[in-house]
């Protein structure tokens, strides 16, 4: 895997991905050896980690700086196992179903006091057909095209107060907030 | 920790607009591409696409994750000329072309906050 590197296709990357690999960097041919943790497709940005007395430290190679990439040897067992430890994978699990569904119903109202749109589907939040909001509801669970519901959603997620152990619908009895933010825009001053 | 000292404000930069800095000139499109394209095979094949498309994903996903794990750190850029400063992360922009800092000590002083351009550094490293 010496020449062209930079030309090879993310498939072939994803296979390196893990493996002892040597960097050659830079004007003054600079190398850095490390496990290759991902390359990234837009800048071809090369992540190494290497071990050491006190934890890891990761390093990243410029695409525009690289020059040769070398890959050494496949990881041992232990150095897969705190390879795969340091980049979590999304979590898929979450609470169990009744904590599940209480988050759920209270994130669920407190957009709805907000004025937001929101449905229940299945386990996720639909928020005006275009954001969805997955298990355990956080503001980094909200997923959507549209940069500006994200954004908004997510405030509104980081600021709802903590919720009350068995509140009824019926005897909610505070009114939305005076600084509920509206989708469609803010409120011009004066109104 | 050195004292943040005041410093000297450079001339203003060439305007992001002129000659140069155009999106469409031949100079930018040459330096900064935005993504690599998808390669020749991948094109006539719509299965090796998509093993294309979603090698690409995981790769760009993992690379999220560490420039995640790097906000608020302290790094250490290390630029041309032997050049090595340290600051603390803030973001990095869609295509990785500038890096937001702040605290960065340079050797005129600590400029509480700046935008490194990606072209500048070689490599950068921070601790787990």
């Amino acid at each position: 895997m010496q020449c062209g590197w930079l030309h090879s296709g993310p498939q072939l990357w994803l296979r390196c991905v893990h493996r002892q690999v040597r960097v050659t960097a830079g004007k003054q041919r600079e190398e850095h050896r490390g496990w290759l943790l991902t390359v990234d497709p837009v800048s071809h940005s090369v992540a190494l980690v290497s071990f050491g007395e006190d934890g890891a430290s990761v390093r990243v190679v410029l695409g525009h700086a690289v020059e040769h990439v070398e890959v050494l040897q496949e990881p041992d067992p232990d150095t897969e196992e705190r390879l795969r430890s340091l980049l979590p994978p999304p979590e898929t699990g979450g609470p169990d179903p009744g904590e599940r569904r209480r988050r759920r119903s209270g994130v669920r109202r407190w957009l709805q006091q907000n004025r937001v749109p929101v449905e229940e589907d299945g386990n996720e939040l639909r928020v005006a057909r275009v954001l969805t909001i997955r298990a355990p509801y956080r503001p980094d669970d909200c997923s959507s095209a549209n940069q500006i519901i994200l954004d908004r959603v997510q405030r509104l997620l980081r600021v709802q107060p903590d919720p009350v152990p068995d509140s009824d619908p019926v005897l909610e009895t505070s009114p939305a907030p005076e600084t509920a933010p509206d989708l469609d825009g803010p409120i011009p001053p004066g109104h | 920790m050195a004292t943040p000292v005041p410093v000297l404000r450079l001339p203003k930069g060439p305007d992001p607009n002129s000659r140069g800095f155009d999106p469409n000139s031949p100079r930018y499109i040459a330096l900064c591409r935005t993504s690599i394209p998808t390669s020749a095979a991948a094109e006539s094949d719509p299965q090796q696409l998509q093993e294309e498309q979603h090698a690409r994903s995981v790769l760009r996903e993992r690379f999220l994750r560490c420039l995640l794990a790097m906000s608020n750190k302290k790094v250490r850029f290390h630029m041309h000329e032997k050049v090595n400063i340290e600051a603390t992360f803030g973001a990095s922009d869609i295509d990785v072309l500038n890096f937001q800092v702040s605290d960065l000590h340079t050797p005129i002083g600590v400029q509480k906050e700046a935008l490194i351009r990606s072209q500048d550094v070689i490599s950068f490293t921070f601790d787990v």
